[in-house]
């Protein structure tokens, strides 16, 4: 179970997530922005819609408007995710050396990965939680939920327990340099060896059949809404060129000389 | 009263007036099949359709932002669940997951109870775009029921109000199925009441050859906002401008936009561009309507099936430049009375005309208050996109529509002493604000922007 898991099922994911979301982007190009919906105010050129988009996607300005209790879950949540992200691309590739970069010794670094990881792995856990309670508490919200809203949280608060196990419980701790060896495996398309660490940790193993499930619905889901965002905004946030103001053959000092609109003999108040 | 299961609606129109606006009606057993065939057509096309049913992640941002949802706190009026009730059915027949999983992604089969939700609540929506502006990822609610009632007009159902209008549009090219001559005499009318009024001469040019200005009131404006047109006549007389109002096509609204983007706006759209070729204008000017600017400044570009060879702008952008560049003389103390502004939702959110119309109303009254929010993030008065049903239950509805319009109103103290002025530049927002001032009691007395352009002009 834990070789197909670890050895065979990635390669299933990749193909599935790749032509996904492949033929999601696909679906999209194919239909056209038919009609201009640029949204007010107005952005004047590209780089104010390049600003827009920027504090959208960086900060979610809208939302931050439209409804802060909900921001507050929202940002946290997909920030420390993000930071998560990036943490397991860089940590495992450098070992936990990625800090060196920015002038810390090695052991520091690793340190500051472990540290930095932990908490963020900790917080994303609390975000989600949040978000579903807020979900499953607020009577608006609970009318807009279907059930796969709550699978896709649930999926994901597992995801993360599972990851937060690993660093919390020293006992089921999964090193970087275990995990790089596995992937380099994959990568490579060799065989895992029946005494990789990996195949013998089972929260490691339900972590990655988890993220691999996460990663098979994505395409077929609203977590599309990643790239989604980009291609709203495409449609809503555009640059658009004011006609110059201003009618033709209009002279009002002459006009107002002339007198137009006075009749002959007063009137006027 | 017309009534289906709980849901409101407004009275449809017969098979015979729909066949007025060359829609053959689809028999009742034919009519899911349709809807999924029309909608897999659409799909197609419109991006921002598809946008809205594959990227929400149904957070609930939207539903404080929307007026009709607080109004009427039905569930379904909740944006991204008024867009749910096509998206269910969108998942259904057009995703894998729909497909595969149905219920537990929230899909459905389409059936006749589906359609007549369509018909309830996607004309409840004001088209309003406030939840466009709210989403996180800015997805347009608008687009959805555009596209509903597009696919309810091909299958034969659409509101009495919206049929008429877009049957009179095509017989003399306006909305209210005035004729020529009935333009000519009202324009004469109100000749006279400015002369009496303010003492000013004023001609109102119909069609008159080798114009270079095409002015395009709003149908509405002849019967029951005489003051905006009047404004209008003293402004472009004051001005010296060589001006003209089509009778073809006298009707800066576009009901189009609101059920038919086909034939019924794209015909209005040939009107003006026909008007404009044969007199010979130089520059179109749209007079007080907020749909009928959005579908003029945003939909004609791409509507138009030729070259459009004419700039067209706004009134209160023209307004706008000839007070900041100091050419016109206004008298703000003419205007004795504290007034407020409400902010016509397609202008604000979708035509970028939000500074103009404030640069216009304070050169034109002393003791002017801001309503917030304002701006980009106005409230609708409740009867966007023409939902101004008369039939006593819809009434009720306008009511609940307006409720967060009039809270609103009322935290600016205008109407403190019964003698506000509420200004509303659209046809469509002082259609609702008239009878909607009076229901919530609210003090102050509706009016246009180029209303108090008119009383504030200084002749000498």
């Amino acid at each position: 179970m834990s070789w197909f898991i670890l050895q065979v099922l990635p390669y299933i994911t990749v193909t599935v997530f790749t032509l996904g979301i492949l033929y999601r982007l696909g679906r999209w190009a194919g239909a056209r922005i038919v009609h201009n919906i640029t949204l007010a105010p107005f952005p004047q050129n590209n780089s104010q819609v390049v600003g827009i988009f920027a504090t959208e996607v960086i900060f979610f300005r809208s939302l931050f408007k439209s409804d802060f209790a909900l921001w507050v879950g929202a940002w946290v949540m997909h920030i420390a995710l993000f930071s998560v992200i990036g943490g397991h691309l860089m940590g495992i590739y450098t070992l936990g050396k990625q800090f060196v970069y920015i002038g810390m010794s090695e052991g520091l670094s690793e340190a500051m990965s472990s540290l930095l990881g932990t908490t963020f792995g900790i917080v994303v856990f609390f975000a989600l939680l949040y978000l579903l309670f807020r979900r499953m508490s607020i009577q608006k919200v609970k009318e807009v939920t279907v059930t796969s809203d709550y699978l896709i949280l649930i999926l994901l608060l597992s995801i993360v327990t599972a990851g937060d196990i690993m660093r919390l419980v020293p006992s089921l701790s999964m090193e970087y340099a275990p995990a790089k060896e596995y992937v380099t495996y994959l990568v490579m398309l060799q065989p895992i060896p029946a005494t990789a660490e990996v195949l013998h940790n089972v929260i490691f193993v339900i972590h990655l059949l988890l993220v691999q499930l996460l990663l098979i619905i994505f395409p077929f889901s609203k977590l599309m809404h990643i790239l989604g965002m980009f291609a709203e905004r495409w449609i809503i946030n555009r640059p658009y060129t004011e006609p110059a103001p201003g009618l033709p053959n209009v002279d009002v000092p002459a006009a107002r000389a002339a007198g137009l609109g006075l009749p002959a003999e007063g009137g006027v108040e | 009263m017309p009534t289906y299961k709980d849901m409101v609606q407004p009275v449809r129109a017969s098979e015979a007036e729909m066949r007025k606006i060359h829609i053959e009606p689809v028999p009742d057993d034919q009519k899911c099949e349709k809807a999924i065939q029309y909608l897999d057509e659409i799909r197609k096309k419109y991006r921002s359709f598809v946008m809205a049913m594959e990227s929400c992640v149904k957070c609930g941002a939207c539903a404080e932002n929307c007026h009709t949802y607080l109004g009427t706190k039905d569930p379904r009026n909740i944006p991204t669940n008024r867009a749910e009730l096509i998206r269910k059915i969108y998942k259904r027949y057009f995703t894998l997951e729909g497909r595969w999983f149905g219920k537990l992604v929230g899909a459905e089969d389409i059936s006749l109870d589906v359609i007549e939700e369509w018909y309830s609540y996607f004309y409840q929506c004001s088209q309003c775009r406030r939840c466009a502006m709210a989403c996180p990822f800015g997805i347009d609610t608008c687009e959805v029921t555009f596209i509903g009632r597009q696919i309810l007009h091909w299958l034969g159902i659409v509101p009495k109000l919206h049929m008429g209008v877009g049957a009179a549009m095509e017989k003399v090219g306006n909305h209210t199925g005035l004729p020529k001559p009935g333009i000519v005499d009202t324009l004469e009318f109100l000749s006279e009441e400015i002369m009496d009024e303010f003492g000013v001469e004023v001609n109102f040019p119909v069609d008159k050859p080798n114009s270079d200005i095409l002015y395009i009131p709003s149908s509405a404006d002849y019967l029951l906002n005489p003051y905006t047109l009047m404004g209008a006549g003293m402004y472009f007389t004051y001005i010296g401008a060589n001006w003209t109002i089509p009778s073809t096509v006298s009707e800066a609204g576009n009901f189009g936009l609101l059920f038919d983007q086909y034939f019924t706006q794209r015909h209005n759209v040939t009107r003006l561009l026909d008007a404009a070729q044969n007199l010979g204008i130089k520059k179109i000017v749209w007079g007080e309507c907020g749909h009928g600017w959005r579908a003029a400044k945003m939909y004609i570009p791409s509507l138009a099936d030729r070259p459009v060879n004419w700039p067209i702008t706004h009134i209160h952008d023209e307004v706008a430049y000839h007070i900041r560049t100091n050419q016109l003389k206004l008298d703000p103390n003419k205007v004795d009375h504290p007034t407020t502004l409400h902010d016509p939702c397609n202008y604000t959110r979708a035509c970028d005309l939000q500074e103009n119309l404030r640069t216009v109303i304070k050169a034109c009254v002393a003791d002017f208050r801001e309503m917030y929010p304002n701006k980009e993030r106005t409230f609708c008065c409740g009867g966007g996109s023409a939902i101004l049903f008369d039939d006593p239950e819809m009434y009720q509805r306008r009511i609940q529509l307006s409720a967060k319009k009039a809270e609103l109103v009322r935290a600016t103290g205008v109407g403190k002493d019964g003698n506000g002025y509420l200004c509303a530049p659209c046809s469509i927002c002082k259609a609702q604000l008239y009878p909607m001032v009076e229901e919530h009691e609210l003090g102050v007395e509706v009016k246009g922007l180029i209303d108090l352009v008119g009383k504030a002009l200084v002749w000498k």
